[in-house]
């Protein structure tokens, strides 16, 4: 704890000579932690790019590597027809995707245009963070009339054309072909009721060896098909659309086939609950079939060696919809809305955009590209799923309202409240009471 | 420590209150000495203010309002005690949270602790090769809260992991740890016990310090290892343990990444690994209820620091500190 030597001074011990440079020294400290943000703020009035007359589009989305490459071509195949804009693309996986978005968006700096899908649309239209579409729509800058009706409405929350549909998909049972072959079991076909699916997949598990099924008591979108089926819904205006009653139902059909050895033990059924496509059972080998989205057939064939075959729901298909598998939404603040709104018409309706961009988003929005796209497929699992999903096409029914605030949490519940029954931790009955309340908290903070 | 200017509080008057004359140099240079303490700092200091004092604010403000991430800052509501009134009396995953985490803490921290304790004295012999037994032990918690751990934790303990594998050489059938409700928890206590390096570092540099002519005194006096280890470790050890305790269990309260991990971010199986920090980013960033998630944050905040007075508090009755005797 010696004060401070000064080993520069003068052997006379005067010390003024090293107050200069210390001085010095200080002002370019100050200056520079002064300065400093002063540079960035120069640089963010930089990123606007309007000064030389060109306009630069955020755009943000989840996906892998296929869908980052694809996309940015579709991009620069709009800036080489508008050599005025240009694009800033940011992506990542679907994991921290809403987290990232929301902050930016509390950050008061979201991107232009951002992916978005049904889990998350009514929250963000509900809080007039997307704009509203309409207004392109009727002026003709957005042309949807290609689009099927009940596709474009699965966009509209509140009145308000919240999102434009990027892709189509629907519901779609897949199960293990390689393996009923093997065993000399028959495929399931769309239009089995759930007692014959459950009785079928009972079958299975008793000649192959392997659960016939994944109990989906946990999946929102099978019970959403099933509610549908039973002339309800998952939600009817901003409450439930479901009683406990037919919550207890459900419980109780699954719990059966269960009961009869017709799926895995619950602790593989949680490991299937997962959203990971490597991690569903169909392709882990612990279940022959999986209850997913038919677009990702061509995903699930990539962690396979087996023949996949997919199929509608169990029940009437026609409780089945032209379900946005994920939309575009134009953030409503940006400042270059119009363009934004051109970009997306653009990756919609332009029919090289959509040929590069084929059904790695769904089956596209527009049905004479998508008739165009389905011809060119080579893919064999990819022609596959176009062709189940036009075939289902035929008997979609009227799409439901897009599930309303809080919808995510509703989902978290369902699957605690399935899983709780699924261990023998509840009743059917106590589980579904339970999921209930939980929801009717859930959706009316 | 000839750079640091504060400490010395004898360069510490104004211009007009001067120093004895040795010293050297004018009121002017000691305030700019203090400026210049100041300005090097400034990088921690706008840190502190920026990074953590002014977003602690905020989150005090918004914890009494509805803020949801999405809605711009001038429509946030003020709903008063709400948030907390709410969390109290009826969010029933709140209170499930709050109980997995005490059951948490409660139990991993007091076996790290012994785990670390038992480790540091056996490596506190002169052992051939003790440095890299010390280096081998201390590495698991080297890797911290790493996710990578975390996935190859989550796979060790599958129903077709190591682990199980393990076990099935002595023909025991294992289960599907961290898939069992009744399991996952555990799975990831065993997880923090296994990372005991770093207080048993600390143990083992506090056992460096006991003296030896204490025990060569006990020894004098009759007493064995036993004794000896009560009597004369554990006391002079103790406010390594009091510093250990403190500082695990504020570590065991925060546990996430483990549990974020096993559970895909949900909590699975059943709520069983929802943490309390899990519960609150859910809530904050899936649910978007990030008012209430601050509120959240806040009662955890004061829960951690009343635990922490309580250790200080009772923490007389059994830390010895030596000073006074060594005098």
């Amino acid at each position: 704890m010696h004060p401070a030597t000064h080993p520069t001074s003068a052997p006379d011990g005067r010390t003024y000579r090293t107050l200069l440079p210390r001085r010095r020294l200080l002002r370019g400290l100050l200056a520079a932690v002064v300065a400093l943000p002063l540079v960035g703020a120069a640089a963010a009035c930089g990123d606007d790019g309007a000064s030389d007359g060109k306009t630069k589009i955020s755009i943000f989305w989840w996906g892998g590597d296929a869908r980052a490459q694809l996309t940015a071509q579709a991009l620069e195949l709009y800036t080489s027809k508008n050599p005025d804009v240009t694009f800033e693309t940011t992506w990542q996986a679907n994991q921290g995707y809403f987290d990232k978005l929301a902050t930016l968006t509390a950050g008061g700096s979201p991107p232009d245009i951002f992916q978005i899908d049904d889990n998350f649309l009514a929250e963000y239209a509900a809080r007039n963070v997307t704009l509203d579409l309409k207004k392109y729509q009727d002026s003709g800058d957005l042309d949807t009339s290609k689009f099927p009706p009940s596709l474009l409405q699965y966009g509209v929350v509140d009145g308000k054309l919240a999102g434009l549909a990027a892709g189509e998909n629907t519901q779609g049972l897949v199960y293990n072909k390689t393996l009923l072959t093997k065993n000399g079991l028959p495929e399931p076909t769309t239009g089995m009721s759930w007692e014959e699916h459950i009785a079928w997949a009972e079958e299975v598990s008793k000649k192959a060896g392997i659960p016939g099924t994944q109990d989906p008591s946990a999946d929102y979108k099978a019970f959403w098909v099933w509610l549908r089926q039973q002339g309800k819904d998952l939600y009817s205006g901003s409450d439930l659309g479901f009683t406990v009653e037919d919550v207890t139902k459900w419980f109780e059909l699954w719990k059966g086939a269960r009961d009869r050895g017709a799926t895995p033990t619950p602790d593989v059924i949680h490991e299937g609950n997962a959203t990971d496509i490597t991690k569903q059972l169909v392709v882990t080998g612990k279940s022959a079939t999986s209850w997913v989205w038919v677009n990702q057939m061509p995903e699930l064939k990539k962690n396979t060696t087996d023949e996949l075959g997919v199929i509608a729901y169990p029940g009437d298909p026609s409780a089945q919809w032209a379900r946005a598998s994920m939309y575009w939404s134009v953030f409503r603040g940006s400042k270059n809305a119009d363009i934004a709104v051109d970009v997306i018409n653009f990756l919609a309706n332009d029919p090289e955009a959509v040929k590069l961009l084929g059904t790695d988003r769904g089956l596209p929005s527009n049905m004479d590209l998508r008739r165009v796209v389905s011809d060119d497929t080579t893919d064999p699992a990819m022609k596959q799923s176009i062709e189940v999903e036009n075939k289902l096409a035929e008997t979609f029914g009227e799409s439901p309202q897009v599930p309303i605030k809080g919808h995510s949490k509703v989902r978290a519940e369902l699957t605690k409240a399935a899983e709780n029954a699924q261990y023998g931790r509840a009743t059917p009955a106590e589980a579904a009471a339970q999921f209930v309340e939980a929801c009717k908290a859930a959706i009316a903070s | 420590m000839a750079l640091t200017t504060a400490p010395d509080p004898t360069r510490r008057g104004t211009g007009s209150v001067r120093p004895p004359a040795p010293r050297g140099g004018t009121g002017r240079i000691r305030h700019g000495e203090g400026l210049a303490g100041y300005v090097f700092l400034s990088p921690w200091l706008i840190g502190l203010m920026g990074i953590t004092a002014l977003p602690m604010l905020l989150s005090l403000y918004l914890s009494f309002t509805n803020y949801d991430i999405l809605t711009p800052w001038s429509e946030v509501e003020w709903v008063g005690l709400a948030n907390y009134e709410r969390m109290f009396t009826r969010d029933p995953s709140w209170w499930h949270s709050v109980r997995v985490t005490l059951s948490f803490a409660l139990i991993a921290v007091p076996l790290k602790l012994a785990a670390a304790l038992g480790v540091a004295l056996l490596l506190n012999r002169a052992w051939r090769g003790v440095g890299l037994f010390r280096g081998l032990f201390y590495l698991p918690s080297l890797l911290g809260g790493s996710v990578a751990l975390a996935i190859v934790w989550v796979n060790m303990f599958n129903r077709d992991g190591a682990f199980n594998s393990f076990l099935a050489l002595f023909g025991i059938e294992g289960k599907p740890w961290v898939n069992d409700p009744d399991w996952a928890l555990e799975t990831l206590m065993v997880l923090a016990i296994w990372q005991f390096g770093a207080p048993m570092v600390i143990f083992l540099a506090g056992l460096k310090q006991v003296p030896t002519e204490l025990y060569e005194a006990a020894s004098v006096d009759g007493a064995g290892k036993f004794r000896k280890f009560v009597n004369v470790t554990l006391p002079m050890l103790s406010p390594v343990i009091f510093f250990n305790l403190v500082l695990e269990t504020i570590n065991g309260f925060q546990g996430f990444t483990a549990a974020f991990v096993l559970s895909n971010g949900t909590g699975g199986p059943v709520d069983s690994t929802l943490m309390y920090t899990l519960n609150l980013y859910i809530t904050g960033f899936t649910d978007l209820e990030m008012g209430y998630a601050s509120a959240m944050a806040w009662v955890f905040l004061i829960a951690i620091a009343l635990i922490t007075v309580v250790f200080f508090s009772t923490g007389r009755f059994w830390v010895h500190y030596s000073d006074g005797e060594d005098h």
